[in-house]
């Protein structure tokens, strides 16, 4: 038996040993949709490792996972999210809209912000027992019950016997009075248990205090809503009617929609509200034009730069070659959030150094310095420039392995055949540079086509377009635009509608990826044989 | 057989280690004691020895916040026999995670965040209401009002904060309290920049402008006891007035256009004389030496900044809501666990009891709470979402004196009253358009 087949086992053993560890607790959260996806991936695992019969899936096993986990789930959960009404007000499910309801309760005005002492008592047999101490008259005692015990064999007597004359607070001795620290620790029982009024009134213990005495409040003995699950309504205790189930749900009690709502499937309609309303067609127009552009000209410029670069440096008798092409990916390795931040900084029109340098030249020109990231042109000029900077080390990489592995051979036999170093270049070293590349540049246009953290770090959107109806600028794109809109689009979060954005993001993204890989491979075939 | 042999011993191998998974699981479960507490069995004195784990309470809090609270909580964890947790949070992430996690079941007992959210943390059913009993007599109603929605109160309002107007106190005695005297006072000083203030400059801000267009009638909601989202005054003729005022002042050169930052270093190398912004800035203005004022008046009135409170929450989510009060009531809302924050992290205090304290050690803080008394808590509904791109957008067309016509809306904004009906329009259609 070879070491790896005890690794393998052993790699078996403790992922199995996690899964035993896991069911447990899945089952024990009700976490259902986790304890099927564990379920898979641990037959998954457990049929490609415990043989070798299935020695290819080796291999597959752990990217399908990752695959599954980081890419399928979030594009699926996004594809699902886009068909609710996931927002501000519909963020819970039924259910916990409802808890939360049922948890609301009411006060009297009258009775509002009135404050009294209330002990914790408990007797042999750990049942506790509340002594509300109303006023110097009204001192009621009576055992603490929870919702379901809320009957009048409950009702709180009053009992002066528990105070003497001169108003200290006596404890019988089959109680046990609870100290503020002892009441903390049954804290999470004590918050269910009132002590009842009368029919109308309990009250509750609302403040445990450690420092002096713990106080209640006086509450309505029923709740603000209650809600029957049978007939699917709700009923409103302080006005005394019956509320309707609207249809973007929520509860609407006396006109008025109850918040909080829940998140209801609404089909279609976010996708509609893209396309019918005026107030997004009109800046999504401009913003997946210049989204397009962006990702273009971001490509180009980086790929540009990075391909001059590395032909200059791809001469075999140039002196300090290793250096020039260390510090040429130099910007590769500076974190993008630093540099972002520094441009940022040194494109700014009043005090940035990018003026300050320009600023011979304006005057040679006797033109205004420019008002960098304060209009059109001039932000997305802005944009442009950074992603360059931080783009073409990526490109001088991969053109530069890529020139190395063209057999000289090719080049050599086009010297001899008469060709000038010109037209070797775009006859033979840059289509089959192409062949090479070309699926990165579909990377590339893909990455900056949701190049979000470029245009959130460094001009958030803008400027403004001046007369949108929502909030958007001229250097969003549309991931950032997306962004804005699932924050401020509207009253508060919409989630619903920018999971449709993204949605349709993700299908162009498809679509252009799927046609390039298309075109490569006919490129691969034309010049894949020279 | 010799294969078979091994494969037995490494199938031996795996099932111990599912056992000892198990084993560790087990071993969690027996140390859970039983909820119940302290049998007072025969005799009724002592509580029993074997004590439940403690109660344990998670609060969030932006980092300056949490850096002042964590030291404190030690006094009540020993006194109450509770663990408590204060995590350090991105104070714009708070709201953005307590929406998520809360409804995950993940998310804190109590966090702290600004007004501004209420509406939209309480019509998506995340925060508990709370009853401040007698406290609220020693809260300022500013504060009160910040966290008041549908009737009810939703956090303890600790701290609140509002922009005034800082002075170069090389150069000037105080803050002239109109701005005919602002603009002859520059002259005089002959600074490069009058007064900075955020808002232009490319960078829009709805909020440090808002006495621009709101101190001589004009609103952006109506406030009765309630905000009405219905009843948007951006476009009266009071806020169109002063926005000429403002676009006057622009061309005048009394405010200057610039940003945030632009506004901040012109103050600190002393290329302005004013400084327009709230108190989180003294650090910055102490490179010159600074005084602060009350933004001049409008019209007479006094100027109305924008007040925004800082509070505790208790999250809907929280299973010991009633222990998760009593913190705030019984420890974070005293005098001296507000005085023990102040200490650590001033902000100007939303209690009468300790604003006295620091009304007479620190006149600075004394100014800005005296701006802040002028001021409207900023709107805490959640259509307020609508209001800070249109306001921001349309403020920063006058401060950058950015007319003209928009080739791709096609809109045109020839003056400042033009931006504002702009912008009105604008909010009007969002919360028409949810």
């Amino acid at each position: 038996m070879q070491y790896s087949t005890i690794f393998r086992y052993l790699f078996l053993g403790i992922f199995n040993g996690f899964v035993v560890y896991l069911v447990p607790l899945t089952i024990a959260f009700e976490s259902w949709f986790l304890l099927i996806i564990t379920t898979i991936i641990t037959l998954l695992v457990n049929f490609t490792y415990a043989t070798n019969r299935l020695k290819p899936l080796k291999w597959i096993t752990p990217g399908m996972i990752f695959l599954l986990s980081f890419v399928v789930f979030p594009a699926a959960y996004s594809f699902y999210v886009s068909f609710t009404n996931w927002s501000t007000g519909h963020i819970l499910t039924k259910q916990q809209a409802i808890e939360r309801l049922e948890d609301l309760t009411y006060t009297k005005d009258d009775q509002r912000g009135i404050e009294f002492d209330l002990y914790v008592l408990q007797d042999q047999n750990l049942e506790y027992y509340f002594l509300a101490d109303l006023d110097n008259e009204n001192l009621l005692f009576g055992k603490a019950v929870e919702e379901n015990e809320f009957n009048e064999i409950n009702f709180a007597n009053h009992e002066p016997s528990f105070k003497n004359p001169n108003g200290e607070i006596l404890i019988p001795d089959n109680l046990y009075l609870l100290s503020g620290k002892e009441q903390i620790a049954n804290s999470s029982q004590l918050q269910e248990l009132s002590l009842l009024v009368d029919k109308n009134t309990r009250i509750q213990l609302y403040n445990i205090s450690v420092f002096g005495a713990s106080s209640g409040r006086l509450l309505s003995a029923q709740q603000k809503y209650s809600y029957s699950a049978e007939t699917d309504t709700l009923y409103d205790n302080v006005n005394d009617l019956a509320c309707t189930l609207g249809n973007r749900g929520n509860f609407i009690c006396n006109g008025q929609t109850i918040d909080p709502g829940w998140r209801i499937n609404v089909g279609t309609e976010n996708y509609q509200r893209i396309v019918d309303d005026e107030r997004f067609r009109g800046p999504l127009r401009i913003v997946t034009l210049w989204t397009f552009q962006f990702a273009f000209f971001a490509v180009f410029l980086t790929f540009f730069v990075g391909l001059l670069l590395s032909v200059s440096l791809n001469k075999d008798n140039l002196k300090f070659q290793k250096i020039y092409r260390s510090i040429y990916i130099l910007p590769y390795a500076i974190p993008g959030f630093i540099s972002i931040l520094v441009f940022k900084g040194l494109f700014n029109p009043d005090f940035g150094l990018v003026n300050d340098w320009f600023s011979p030249l304006y005057e040679l020109l006797n033109i205004e310095p420019i008002n960098w990231f304060r209009t059109k042109e001039s932000s997305r000029a802005a944009v442009l420039l950074v992603n360059t900077w931080l783009g073409f080390p990526y490109m001088f990489l991969i053109t530069t392995g890529a020139l190395q592995s063209i057999p000289k051979e090719l080049l050599e036999a086009a010297k001899v055949d008469g060709a000038t170093s010109r037209q070797s270049f775009w006859k033979i070293t840059f289509p089959l540079l192409l062949v090479a590349i070309s699926p990165l540049l579909i990377g590339a246009f893909a990455y900056n086509f949701n190049n979000f953290t470029l245009i959130f770090l460094l001009t958030s959107g803008g400027p403004p377009i001046v007369g949108a109806d929502v909030a958007v600028g001229y250097t969003d794109i549309l991931i950032s635009f997306t962004y804005d809109l699932a924050i401020a689009g509207g009253r508060g979060y919409q989630f619903g509608l920018a999971a449709s954005v993204t949605t349709i993001i993700f299908l162009i993204v498809l679509l252009i990826s799927a046609i390039s890989f298309r075109y490569s491979k006919r490129l691969e075939r034309v010049y894949g044989n020279l | 057989m010799k294969t078979n042999k091994l494969r037995f011993i490494v199938f031996l191998l795996m099932f111990s280690m599912v056992a000892v998974a198990c084993g560790g699981d087990a071993a969690e479960e027996t140390s859970e004691a039983p909820e119940t507490t302290e049998a007072p069995q025969e005799t009724l004195a002592a509580p029993a020895t074997t004590a439940p784990p403690p109660e344990k309470l998670v609060i969030w809090a932006e980092e300056k916040i949490a850096v002042a609270l964590d030291p404190l909580v030690g006094a009540y964890e020993s006194a109450a026999g509770v663990d408590i947790e204060v995590v350090i949070y991105d104070f714009g992430a708070i709201k953005n995670d307590v929406l998520t996690a809360g409804p995950a079941g993940e998310g804190p007992d109590l966090f702290v965040g600004p007004h501004d959210m209420v509406g939209e943390v309480v019509a998506n059913g995340v925060v508990a209401p709370i009853d401040l009993g007698s406290i609220s007599d020693d809260i300022f109603d500013v504060g009160i009002a910040g966290f008041s929605y549908g009737g009810d109160v939703y956090g303890f309002p600790y701290a609140t904060e509002a922009i005034a107007m800082y002075y170069n106190a090389d150069l000037i005695g105080g803050v002239p309290s109109t701005w005919e005297d602002v603009k002859a006072a520059c002259d005089e000083a002959g600074t490069e920049l009058c007064v900075g203030a955020p808002g232009g400059g490319g960078g829009g801000d709805a909020y440090h402008n808002h006495p621009f267009f709101a101190s001589d009638g004009g609103y952006i909601f109506k406030f009765d006891g309630g905000f009405d989202p219905s009843d948007v005054g951006l476009d009266n003729a009071s806020a169109l007035a002063s926005a000429e005022y403002l676009d006057s002042l622009v061309k005048n050169g009394t405010v200057a256009s610039t940003d945030y930052g632009a506004s901040m270093t012109a103050f600190q190398e002393g290329r302005s004389l004013f400084w327009m912004t709230g108190p989180w800035a003294r650090n910055d203005a102490a490179a010159v030496n600074y005084g602060v004022g009350l933004i001049p008046t409008f019209n007479g009135n006094p100027a109305t900044p924008f007040v925004g409170v800082r509070g505790m929450f208790v999250s809907a989510f929280s299973e010991k809501k009633v222990l998760a009060q009593s913190f705030i009531l019984d420890f974070f809302a005293t005098v001296e666990v507000q005085a023990a924050m102040y200490a650590e992290d001033p902000r100007l205090p939303a209690t009468k009891s300790l604003f006295a304290v620091v009304e007479a050690e620190d006149p600075i803080a004394a100014a800005f709470a005296d701006s802040a008394s002028n001021g409207i808590p900023m709107p805490n509904i959640p259509e307020m979402g609508n209001v800070w791109g249109p306001v921001g957008d349309a403020m920063l067309i006058i401060r950058d004196q950015n007319y003209g016509t928009n080739e791709d809306t096609g809109v045109t904004v020839n003056s400042a009253s033009d931006a504002m009906k702009l912008a009105a329009q604008q909010v009007r259609d969002a919360i028409a358009g949810g």
